[in-house]
Formats: C-alpha cells, structure tokens, sequence
C-alpha cells in the first residue's frame, strides 16, 4: 500500500503559503498587544532602584491614593513560592533583596498605562544598598561575596554544582591531556571575551490575563505556552486546570520568549483589580526586564597539534554569566563545554565550563545559547592553530571534522552525516581562494548543536466535509514549524495541506509541548502529527475496507479519496466516509529517539542529556568581507551557508530561517551588545544603540541543504533547522575580518572601534 | 484638553477627539480600532508603526494624531481591496517575505510607496528603501525578494 501522492505538494514547488499567512498580510491578525476586553486595567512594574540591595521598607499607601488606580501588589499579596526552571531561586515579586536592575518590586493595575506609571514610580521602596556583582569570572572564585547566600536551601536539579556562586559547572575529560600536549608539534593558546547579547523580537511582550471565577485565562506573547501555564499555577498556588495559556499571534521570540516570565504577576494583579489587566512592554522595558539574554562569556583555549594537521589534545576554560537567576539556563555550561570541543575529531580533552551568579541581567536561552560565542572563539582559534602548523584553514578542517564513524570528544560515534559536505559546499558557495583586493578576504567557521527529543503530542480529526483539523500543543513562533505540520498529515492522508485547519497555541485544547524552543517542533511535534494521522488513516481504511468490501492492505489513499490499489474506481471518497458521522479522531505522540552513548562518564559533563547530540545539525558558514583599515568598519559582501539539518520538509520555511539566523549572526558578529555600567545596569537598552542589522547591511546569502537521510532522527530523517543558522556566523566572520587585518579580534562583537584598535596593534608592533 | 480632528483612515472619516500629544499609532490603533499598525519602539528606530499620510510612508508612533487632521490616512488594512490581497501582499507570502509577521505592515507600507515612486527600483534602491524598517526574523531576503517580484509584475 502507497499514500505517497506523486504531484508535487505546494512546498515542492516552492510555493507554500503559510496559513497564517493572509491575517498577516492583511493587518487583520491579533498579537497580544492587539486583543483588549471590556473594562480591561493597565499594568505597570516597579523595577528594582538599585542592582543589588536589601529592602528595608515598601510603602504603597501614595500609589493606592491616586485616582485610577485599582491595585498595588507586591511580595505580601501572592504566595512565597520561589520558582526557576532549574533552581527555585526567584520570587515573583522581590521580598528582601534585588539582585539585578531588572527585579520587579510592586505591580500597579490602573485605567491608564499613564495612571500605572505614574503609580508604580509613586511606591516608596527603601533600600540597603549592596555592593553590585558585575564580574562572574571574580564570582566564580572561592570566597567571592554570594549572589544567592541562602541557595543550597532552595530547591534544585540534583545534577547542579552549587560551589560558591557557580551554578553549573561541566567537564569534559577524555584522555590524558598533559602527556598528548607533548607529542604536539605546536601548542596555541588564545583568549576571548564574548560580550552578552539580546533576542530583541520586534514584537515587545504583551500579557491580558482575565479571571472567571477562580480561573484565570492569559492571552501571553510566549514561546513556551506550557511553561507560562505551569508557572502561574505553580507561583500562585493553584492547579493547572485554573490557569488557560492562550497565544495570539506571535511576534518573534529568538528564545527570549522562552520560559515563564509575567504571567502571573498580571494574573496576580487583574484578580486584585477584579478586572481584566493588560501589560505592554515598551521597547526600553523588553531590554532591561527579561531574564532572558544571551550569556556574557570569557574563553580560554588551548589545543597542541601536529605538522600534518592532526589536533592532539585540546584544553579550555569557560566562564558564563548567568545573571540574577537560573531560569531554564542551568544546561549551558554543559553545551558550552560541547562547543569548545566543536564537531572534530579529539582524544585528548579537558575543558572545564562554569555559569556562574552575577547581579547582572539573568541569562537564558537565546538561538543556539552559547554556541555562537562559543564557535566564534573556537573558530578563530582553529584558524590560529591552522596558521601555527601552516595549513590552510579550510584543509586542516577538512582533516580534523567528525565523519561518519568518528569518535567525538565524549566517545558518541557519529552515524551517516554531511559535515564535510558542509565544509566542500559553502567553501564552493563562496568561491574559496578567488583573488581578493587586499581590503577583502574569505573566513570560514563550522558548528555543530543537537536536535532536541521531547515528548509532544498532537490529534489529528476529520470534519464531515472531508478537510481536516490538526489539534497541537506546539507553538508557532515564526518559523512556520507548525504551518508546515498539515504537510505531514496530508501526506498521510492524501490530502492537501490546505485542507486542514491548526488548532494551536492554547493549553486547553492542545496535549503537552515544549514549545517552540529547541529547534524542536517540525522534529517532536511533526512526529506526533504523522502518529495521530496514521491513526485517521487506520480508521479509513478499515471504513472503506467495509463498505467497499476490499482488504484495508489492497487499498491506499490518493487525492481525497480511498481507494484499491490497481483499481482506481473502486473507490469512495474521504468526504463520504467522514460525512457519515462516525469520529474520525487520531491522537500521537511517536517514539521518541534516544540519545547516542558516550563513551566517558556522563557525570563529567552532567546528565543534562547533552553530553552527546542526537541527530546533530552540522554547519559551515562562509563570509567574504570588506574592512575598511582607516575607521574598522566591517561590511560583509556575500554569505555562504552549507546545513546538514538532514531532510528539509519545509523548503521555504527552512531557507527563511537561514537568512534569518544569519543576519542576526551578522549583527551579533559586528555589532550587537549590551553594554553594562559597572554596576550592571544597561546602557543601551534600546534600537538605537543595540543595533540589529538593517535591509542595507545585508550581504547575498546563498544557501545549500545536505539533505542527509538522518537515522533515528525526525519525520523523512529531519532533523532541527532553526537555531543553528546564527551558529558558526560571527565565527566566519571574525576569520574573514582576521585574514585582512593579521589578526583575531578578541571581543564580540567585532564592533568598528575593536577592528580598528586590533589594526593600530599590528601597526604597532610592526614598527 | 482635547482637540477635534477627522482623521480619514484607507478612506473612511473618522470624527475623533484626542489628546494634543497623542500619537497617530495609539489613535489609529485605540480610537480607530485599527490594530494592523504594530508599535515595536515608540521611537522611530523600527517601523513597525508605519503609515502613508498622504501617500507618504511616517513612523505613526512619532507623528501626532492632531498633525494628520484632515490628512488621508493609509494602514495596512487599506493595501487589499477587499478580500483581494495586492501582488505586494501575495509576493510576501510566496517568496518568504513573512515569518513572524510584526514587521510585516511596516514594511509592506515601506515597499509600496517605495514601488508608487520607482515602479522599477533595483535592489540597493529595495534595500535602502526598507532599512528603516527592523525585521528580526526573515534576513530580509525573502522581502527584497518580494519587492522585486511585485514589481516585475507591474
Ligand atoms: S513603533 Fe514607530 S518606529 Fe518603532
Ligand atoms: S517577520 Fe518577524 S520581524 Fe519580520
């Protein structure tokens, strides 16, 4: 029996509109900024005063008085549940200390934003000022002031250090280092220093949370329905059936969107306002209250290797800054750890990675968390150990990358993957070697990050016409990973795409999901679908198989209809067996693939699942850049991006994340950062200052899929697509830039003033 | 203090009376109830506010509602006609040009004065036209991709 149908789908043809698509295009679709309710406050919070502090009185009495305002609410108003994804480190509100400028210290709701502002700002909040912790690298340190002084009390992931300030701390230890780095015939050492960096979706956070009775629906622009639902049930007290997570549309995410933010601060404050409350973040706000950014980090690197190009040992310390609070972030020391092995063949290893407390900005998860510094640091340092052995870049890639059969640097042995092909394609993309005026030249950085398996679920039914609804917890936050779901059912069902409907982002219709984060949905989710499509299709043919008195085996599914194999007109069509009235109703969830083995103790580098990467996405960036030597500026000309992300489902869809994650690469490359004062505080919390890339900075971007068929992997051998594209960019980048001016710059981002002091040091020194 | 103002939004007068320091965005957006015009900064740095006043593109956060009195007022709501979306609109959608979408009205404002302008712009003049409007999610290319299939069609 075949399902396949043989026209080419709408995808194929490159053609794919995105259900989503026309309310987007029209204006007429609602983002949570957009859905307002009768009688609806308006929310405002007072942030912490000072990064780091005790509070010695909170006195609301002036905020109450002004007219308009119907609620204050602070620590004494909801319950004293400390929360965190991987340490319960954190109040909603904040009770006895602040620990970074972004803590929230009373919540206002009032009839106007202005009103609430003006409230929040009247609170009376009085403070012992503590001296700020800025430095994680000088909190790592034994004997360092604590961040948390009473953290081995809070509850936390068995599988975290609490040494100090130091929150997670990873190791990656194979071989005997010492006695390899003897045998190298060169041994480089270089240090980095990545400065933190933010997601900044266009779309800055909304959240209107209204109670029924005693329960409580939030509209929340989240990536992570799920969690934001299980967040307010678990800081207010009460269960998971109270508490409906709706998304509308979203407006980007990169991550930052992840995790439980403010939905129960304003569920909190719309039940003491006894009306619906709505909070928008400004601009300013989305810079500086998340606990979520990209993690600062200071890397040092080590590597001894041979004449012929072979890396004999490889030894490196990582320092991340976690911020304030833990927040889903615990894993990163653990994937730092694996990026500064990076996906080449190493017996000899020693890494050590430490996140580490600071009073900074909490960092969590943003695209690829950790390994765009990460690879950019190794990826320069690959570049310093090709040119101490005096190989090209590109060959001694060649000779050190994991194939098929490689062993990595925690013994995990690689199944069939296109590595090489990533490196041969993007070098070709970008014509590798052509004559350059002298202002221009060619870098190139490859880069590894896992798929993630998670269990999901999804139900798949039929409506008496014939179409269909696919009922998911997943979340749509752009990619179009959902979007593209109704190609897998149809292609189980033969039917079109754009015969189903997506019932989705609303924790009370849709099965569990982690949501969209991870890279995850088209890999988890996409498999729950084609299992509850199979499901429908079971139960067609077993109807038709009856009515058409045929053996279900001798019967497929073409073009809406069943019908037997051989004998087209025997048939009858899905419509009429839907039509009937019997439920045509599948649920799924799919096998979830396992973690490869690894051959060193797993408790080195945590038991985190990351210690080896299932069904890895493999990746080469090539940039050709221009430095103009007077002023530093840097301008990428052209872009080449080679992806082993196994089987595209989605072709569009994954092209859309290419160009995407690139340019964010880009601007994390060249020129995005948050600057902290030395206290911590932000000084450039805003477009103007945090400077994404624009229309005009944009070099071509040419991109090619190895569409390797990927065993225990997604549906068709897929793989994850959307977070590795920002992966080895600033690494490609900072080689091209290197390669002009006869040296690594050493911070991130590679901003003008730092090309430009990196030129005046070789000038310097030529002297 | 309020002032009266008809603000004639795709078309359609509005009799409004507003704040002397409301923006064009929050009266398009809470009076009007018109909510396709996105606010992504307040600030003129993103475009996501953008508007025609007189077929000429303005970030509506930084332009006050009392400024566009009398003025024709076009939103992303005004582009189709009817249920008919342009050949701007479907080119969007059919080269990739739309993921999250929060830039996207912005933008489309963006690119049809840009093309009402230069009918047959190139892709530096596409680029500049649009590098005042901050996508985070597409790249770009599948935008300028868009604009430039939008405008082989004519
Ligand atoms: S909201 Fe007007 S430019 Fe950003
Ligand atoms: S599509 Fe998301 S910001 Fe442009």
């Amino acid at each position: 029996m075949t399902v396949t149908e043989e026209r080419p789908t709408a995808e194929q043809q490159g053609t794919f509109i995105r259900p989503d698509g026309k309310e987007k295009v029209t204006g007429l679709g609602r983002y949570t900024a957009d859905v307002n309710l009768t009688g609806q406050a308006h929310a405002a919070f007072r942030f912490a005063d000072h990064p780091h502090a005790r509070i010695t009185r909170i006195d609301t009495s002036a905020a109450r008085a002004i007219p308009g305002v119907y609620a204050v609410v602070t620590h004494e108003d909801v319950p004293e549940n400390l929360y965190g994804g991987m340490v319960q480190d954190r109040l909603l509100f904040a009770k006895d200390t602040v620990r970074w400028e972004g803590d929230v210290v009373a919540g206002v709701a009032a009839r106007t934003q202005a009103i609430a502002r003006e409230a929040a700002a009247a609170i009376v909040v009085e403070y012992d000022v503590l001296p700020a912790l800025p430095d994680f690298v000088a909190n790592a340190q034994p004997g360092a002031p604590l961040v948390h002084p009473e953290w081995t009390a809070y509850d936390a992931d068995d599988d975290l250090s609490r040494e100090g300030n130091v929150v997670g701390h990873s190791t990656i230890l194979k071989g005997d280092v010492d006695a390899a780095m003897e045998t190298a015939d060169v041994v480089v050492t270089s240090r980095f220093v990545a400065d933190a960096s933010q997601g900044a979706p266009i779309e800055p956070r909304a959240i209107l949370a209204q109670w029924t009775g005693d329960r409580v629906t939030v509209w929340t622009s989240t990536q992570v329905p799920f969690a934001a639902r299980d967040g307010v049930a678990h800081t207010l007290g009460i269960p998971q059936s109270h508490v409906r997570v709706i998304v509308p549309l979203l407006g980007g995410g990169f991550g930052s969107k992840c995790d439980f933010h403010f939905e129960a601060h304003v569920a909190a404050l719309a039940e003491a306002a006894g009306r619906p409350v709505k909070l928008v973040f400004s601009r300013r706000e989305e810079f500086l209250a998340p606990d979520h950014r990209r993690e600062g980090m200071v890397l040092e690197f080590e590597t001894g290797a041979t004449k012929d190009g072979h890396l004999v040992a490889r030894r490196a310390t990582l320092h991340l800054d976690k911020g304030a609070y833990t927040g889903e972030g615990g894993f990163f020391a653990q994937m730092a750890a694996m990026h500064a092995c990076g996906p080449y063949e190493l017996d000899n290893v020693a890494v050590r990675a430490m996140l580490t407390y600071s009073t900074n900005q909490p960092s969590s998860s943003i695209r690829a968390p950790t390994a765009p510094q990460t690879c950019w640091a190794l990826e320069q340092h690959m570049d310093q150990v090709a040119a101490a052995v005096g190989l090209d870049p590109v060959e001694l890639r060649r000779r050190t990358l994991i194939r098929q059969g490689s062993h990595g640097p925690t013994g995990q042995v690689f199944d069939e993957i296109g590595m090489l092909d990533t490196l041969e394609a993007a070098v070709e993309m970008i014509g590798y070697g052509q004559e350059l005026p002298d202002d221009e030249a060619i870098g190139v950085a490859c880069g590894w990050w896992p798929s993630m398996a998670s269990p999901s679920g999804a139900y798949v039914k039929l409506n008496g016409d014939g179409t269909g609804t696919i009922v998911t917890g997943a979340q749509e936050c752009g990619t179009g990973a959902v979007m593209a779901l109704p190609i897998l059912a149809a292609e189980q069902l033969g039917m079109r795409p754009d015969d189903f409907s997506i019932l989705y982002q609303d924790t009370d219709a849709g099965p569990w999901d982690m949501g969209a984060s991870g890279s995850q949905t088209t890999f988890n989710n996409g498999r729950a679908v084609v299992a509850a499509a199979q499901e429908v299709r079971a139960q067609l043919l077993q109807m038709a198989a009856e009515k058409l008195e045929i053996d279900p085996a001798d019967l497929e599914l073409v073009d809406g209809t069943v019908r037997a194999v051989g004998a087209p007109s025997t048939s009858v069509t899905i419509a009429e067996l839907a039509g009937t009235g019997t439920p045509l109703l599948g649920k799924g969830s799919g096998d979830l693939p396992e973690n490869p083995p690894t051959d060193i103790p797993s408790a080195c580098v945590g038991r985190l699942g990351l210690d080896s990467f299932l069904a890895p996405q493999l990746i080469t960036h090539a940039a050709r850049v221009k430095v103009d030597r007077e002023t530093g500026v840097v301008r990428v000309l052209a872009f080449a991006a080679a992806h082993d992300s196994g089987v595209i489902v989605n072709k569009i869809g994954a092209d859309g994340q290419v160009y995407g994650g690139v340019m964010m690469g880009i601007g994390q490359a060249l020129s995005e950062a948050t600057y902290f004062d030395e206290e911590g505080r932000q000084r450039n919390p805003g477009l103007l200052d945090y400077k994404l890339q624009t229309a005009s900075d944009g070099p071509r971007i040419d991109v090619r899929w190895i569409e390797v068929d990927t065993p225990n992997a997604g549906p068709k051998g897929s793989k994850g697509v959307g977070e590795p594209p920002s992966v080895p960019t600033s690494g490609a980048v900072g080689n091209a830039i290197a390669q002009v001016v006869g040296r690594h710059v050493t911070q991130l981002p590679m901003t003008a003033e730092r090309v430009w002091t990196t030129i005046q040091d070789v000038q310097e020194e030529a002297k | 203090m309020s002032i009266d103002i008809t603000l004639t939004v795709n078309g359609v007068s509005h009799p409004l009376a507003v704040d002397p320091h409301a923006s064009l965005l929050h009266t398009v957006r809470d009076q009007v109830g018109l909510t396709g015009s996105k606010e992504g900064c307040d600030d003129s740095e993103c475009g996501a506010c953008m508007m025609l006043i007189d077929g000429r593109p303005v970030n509506a956060c930084s332009y006050l509602a009392v400024q566009a009195d009398g003025a024709e007022v076009t939103t992303v709501e005004g582009l189709a006609d009817g249920n008919d979306l342009t050949p701007l609109q479907r080119a969007f959608l059919e080269k990739g040009g739309v993921q999250c979408g929060f830039c996207t009205p912005g933008m489309l404002i963006s690119a049809t004065a840009l093309l009402r302008d230069h009918p047959r712009p190139t892709e530096d003049q596409i680029r500049i036209a649009l590098s005042g409007n901050l996508c985070r999610c597409t790249g770009y290319d599948g935008i300028v991709a868009a604009v430039a299939a939008a405008a082989e069609q004519g």
